[in-house]
């Protein structure tokens, strides 16, 4: 009884302290992302951006993203790649309004991602 | 995790009512909480190792969940009687003294069939070979061998009435028509529309349990040449 209760007690912290590291730590990249993200979108606005910037945006997603596969499905990950790389290429090229949507739509998955993980009725069902 | 926590508690819920509402005759030894574990935990280690696109995490988070429940179960089970009621069922006594008890094989969604089945596999076979059967809240049958079992055995009782209804592939192999196995219930003082369950050995030794009454032995005329 002591040792299926112990036992009990310590799943119980790790799912909790998991669960409570995960919403956070999701929340806390995807913020950090779109923060990033909110900048190239106003340069890209003014057309102002130059590659540096963009590639600085995929650099910091690279390094996020090696933590991130641990909790995100792998296919969802693929897609910011996806979008960033076709930004980049825009960017380069000064194709500022095709640049605009493809930021527009990075901005809407770093928003929409970590609403999957909230504890939402919609996210359980 | 808290979402994959929720989800695997919901699929767990659901399995567990499901398969208590049920009855015995999906469980094979096994309570119907540990069932509803066996049943989810193959398939929640195998989809993680299998599609590389969903994190391992996700595998392990829903096994963690199902032991937290499972040991959670388990200590509920053990506060008393009516939480094991709750939890895994009861026993059912399936035959008594006064022979098969079809109120109760109901309420479990078995059947004659599935009691002579259950019966058989623990070496009897006729339903006189016993003076009780239950049936565990695991699914097994415990039978309790009747003193005066009859040792003389020549070939395997036919089930002819199951259920107030006569079962017409025995009937023909007994050679024996509705109307005239009517006429023998009527001569033994009983009727097709009371009688639970009729079985007829290759010795034309008959076992009736009629409605609410204890069942008899009587013998039945076979007819030249029947055998199976």
């Amino acid at each position: 009884m002591v040792k299926t209760i112990v036992s009990m007690i310590i799943v119980a912290i790790i799912l909790t302290g998991g669960a409570l590291y995960e919403s956070n730590f999701i929340k806390r990249q995807f913020v950090e992302f779109d923060s990033l993200l909110e900048v190239l979108y106003e340069k890209v606005e003014n057309e102002t951006a130059i590659e540096e910037d963009v590639l600085s945006v995929q650099k910091n997603w690279l390094e996020k993203k090696k933590y991130l596969h641990v909790f995100i499905p792998h296919t969802e990950i693929k897609e910011v790649d996806l979008w960033l790389s076709e930004s980049v290429t825009l960017v380069q090229n000064k194709k500022w309004e095709d640049a605009l949507s493809k930021v527009e739509v990075l901005r809407e998955l770093a928003e929409q991602i970590p609403k999957t993980f909230t504890l939402k009725i919609e996210n359980v069902l | 995790m808290i979402v994959i926590f929720l989800r695997t508690l919901i699929i767990f819920i659901t399995l567990v009512v499901i398969l208590r509402l049920m009855g015995k005759r999906q469980i094979g030894e096994m309570q119907p909480f540990e069932f509803v574990v066996t049943l989810i935990i193959a398939d929640l280690a195998c989809i993680p190792m299998a599609d590389v696109s969903i994190p391992l995490i996700y595998g392990v988070v829903s096994i963690l969940a199902l032991f937290l429940l499972h040991q959670l179960l388990s200590i509920f089970e053990q506060f008393g009687p009516t939480a094991k009621k709750i939890l895994s069922g009861k026993p059912s006594i399936v035959i008594d003294k006064n022979g098969v008890n079809l109120t109760e094989l109901r309420k479990n969604n078995l059947g004659i069939d599935d009691l002579i089945e259950s019966m058989r596999a623990s070496g009897y076979f006729s339903l006189d070979d016993l003076d009780y059967a239950i049936f565990e809240s695991n699914g097994k049958l415990s039978p309790l061998e009747n003193g005066e079992k009859n040792k003389e055995k020549s070939s395997l009782p036919l089930l002819v009435v199951d259920s107030f209804k006569a079962v017409k592939e025995n009937l023909k192999i007994l050679n024996c028509t509705l109307d005239e196995l009517s006429s023998y219930l009527n001569k033994n003082g009983g009727k097709l529309s009371k009688t639970e369950v009729l079985t007829i050995d290759g010795n034309g030794r008959v076992y009736l349990k009629e409605k609410e009454q204890k069942y008899r032995i009587l013998s039945f005329p076979l007819k030249e040449g029947v055998k199976w």
